[in-house]
């Protein structure tokens, strides 16, 4: 026996969160964007009609050959690349031997021991500070196909279940980091920088409703008791299909390990690994079914598949396409545009297209800070009330920049700026045709005289708190202004006003 | 090399590959997968120079790729023929659970 028993339950009871360290391992799945299957020509789309994108290869028939689809490589070495990887020169294919009825073929085609990617990593952090910077390690990544869909009879009733073999043979890979997160909001931190730079170097759409993306954890405790250091036998929570699912999966499953070894006393020494599910409505981990046979998945290499070789040369063209990464970006636009740490933050989690809709239309009206206060509220809230893309937006960077650029030149204030952008919008004009068609035009020195003459003989009030110092009193006459002429500029009029009345500067 | 497999490897493999043996059968099967192995064996006669690579396959060609274009699938009506059951949409199997 380990020494481990000699803890008593009133020690065990005593630990306090201090003397427990959380340790936590991600392995996660994404399906790569490709149009074709992993080795067959089968169409990948989702949401289709069971079973209408599959053929001998993907059903597993005798004699039928799969043949790699070489974007799947190309985007796994992608990957691999911008997650810092060391891409292997030589892969293997190796079947993985297990029974289930969404693998027709009774075995998945994966790589054991020649990953198409190696050791990587991935640096982390939190705006907010709620951990310090750090690295986590990638150990692998892995390319292989996806298994189907089975659906249950949830009656009770004991009913057949049904399979959809439309997504078998889809190509994933596997990205298995090492356990090097100490908490749910680290975990959390890496998956959301994950899928920033999957969708970054369009590698995946990272749909995690569509399963696009899926994660599992492995996680444990280290608890340090009166020098006594033990560890809790390890979990892997599946199902974890959110990244708040995730936070909230890792979180709980720390306290009940806590509560668990507090009661029990068990530790890691002889204890298998245990597979729980997470259960977002009962907000539990909730243990799976133990297997009664530990898993044996007798890998081979594959006969039916030939080893892939990847040059040098190939390795540096994908590496030229990759671009600039969401964490260099993000310091770019704060050092060459000025933007806040904030307003960059904001921008480069909107994804590439919206980074590059903002530099097009900077660079078209010259001025960073307006361009970035339009992009980041007029259009984010358009794009979020209409829940739709970039590209969708119907202005585009050109016309923006454009209208920015009559901004900035004052040839209209921003209130009138968001008028002429409604215009556009509605009619499908541009700048130039939304302000003739609002009637805007400067309004010149005289007008402007005598626009604020009939103010201030319409508003006495105001001229004697002004005259006795309360100069902001002139804010009330701005509304007023407007409804009389509509074009009048706002700082503008306050200028004007402030001279009239003698209390310039 | 020995290649004595007992009962319980035996009675482990079947399982495996979802076959249920009798014992009778089980005993039998350890003999015949015992005297594949020595079969097999016969390969580990042969010197192999410290110096060789491990090979993998049946073939020293490597990359054989197809570019990533959508062919037409086959049509569920001819594919689920092969099923044992289905409902003319999905196939059908006895209940799984987890
Ligand atoms: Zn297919």
């Amino acid at each position: 026996m380990n020494t481990n028993t000699q803890i008593s339950a009133a020690d065990r009871e005593a630990v306090t969160a201090a003397e427990v360290t959380t340790i936590i391992g991600l392995e996660v799945h994404v399906q790569l964007q490709t149009k074709s299957k992993l080795f067959c020509g089968c169409s990948t789309l989702f949401g289709q009609e069971p079973n209408t994108q599959t053929c001998p290869v993907c059903t597993g028939m005798p004699g039928s050959l799969p043949v790699l689809n070489k974007q799947a490589l190309k985007l796994s070495i992608k990957t691999g690349l911008a997650l810092n990887c060391e891409i292997a020169k030589h892969t293997k294919w190796d079947r993985k031997n297990y029974f289930y009825p969404d693998l027709p073929k009774g075995y998945q085609i994966s790589q054991l021991d020649q990953p198409i990617c190696g050791v990587g990593y991935l640096d982390i952090s939190d705006s907010d500070g709620a951990f310090e910077p750090k690295r986590v390690e990638i150990e692998r990544a892995h390319l292989e196909e996806d298994a189907g869909k089975s659906s249950h009879d949830e009656s009770g009733r004991g009913g057949k279940s049904k399979i959809d073999l439309n997504r078998t043979g889809t190509p994933l890979l596997e990205i298995v980091t090492r356990p090097d997160m100490r908490s749910a909001a680290e975990a959390k931190a890496f998956l959301q920088s994950l899928k920033m730079i999957l969708t970054y170097i369009e590698v995946s759409d990272c749909n995690m409703q569509e399963g696009s993306l899926r994660c599992d954890g492995n996680i444990n405790l280290h608890i340090n008791v009166g020098g006594q250091k033990i560890a809790t036998p390890i979990v892997e929570i599946k199902n974890m299909n959110s990244f708040r699912a995730a936070e909230r999966a890792l979180d709980y499953e720390v306290k009940r390990q806590l509560a668990e070894w507090k009661e029990t006393g068990g530790t890691i020494e002889g204890a298998p690994k245990r597979t729980f599910g997470w259960d977002d409505q009962a907000e539990v981990t909730i243990a799976q079914r133990e297997k009664e046979e530990a898993a044996d998945y007798r890998y081979f290499p594959d006969p039916d598949l030939i080893a892939v070789v990847t040059t040098d040369e190939q390795i540096d063209a994908i590496r030229e396409e990759i671009g600039t990464l969401p964490s260099r970006l993000r310091n770019d636009l704060v050092r060459e545009h000025q933007l806040s740490e904030y307003d960059a933050n904001v921008l480069v989690n909107q994804g590439r297209g919206v980074v590059d809709y903002f530099l097009s239309v900077a660079k078209t009206c010259d001025n960073s800070k307006l361009a970035i206060n339009w992009v980041n509220q007029e259009v984010l809230r358009h794009l979020n009330e209409t829940n739709s893309a970039i590209d969708q937006y119907p202005i585009g960077s050109d016309g923006m920049g454009d209208l920015l650029k009559r901004i900035t030149d004052g040839d209209l204030d921003q209130t009138r700026g968001k008028d002429v952008l409604s215009a556009m919008m509605e009619d499908s004009i541009d700048a130039a045709a939304a302000i003739e068609k609002l009637g805007i035009r400067q309004v010149d020195s005289s007008e402007l005289d005598s626009l604020c003459q009939q103010l201030l003989d319409a508003n006495p009030k105001v001229v004697a708190q002004v005259q006795e110092g309360k100069v902001k009193a002139l804010g009330a006459l701005v509304g007023q202004a407007r409804k009389i002429n509509p074009n009048v500029n706002p700082g503008t009029l306050q200028a004007n006003l402030r001279k009239m009345l003698g209390v310039d500067g | 090399m020995s290649n004595a497999i007992d009962r319980k490897t035996a009675l482990h493999v079947g399982k495996l590959a979802r076959l249920e043996l009798t014992d009778a059968q089980a005993d039998a099967s350890a003999k015949h997968l015992a005297s594949i192995l020595s079969y097999v064996d016969q390969l580990a006669e042969v010197e192999v120079p410290e110096d060789i690579e491990p090979f993998f396959g049946a073939t020293e060609s490597v990359n054989a790729v197809r570019d990533d274009e959508v062919r037409p699938s086959m049509d569920r009506e001819t594919i689920l023929r092969n099923a044992p059951d289905s409902d003319g949409e999905f196939y059908r199997v006895p209940p799984v659970f987890g």
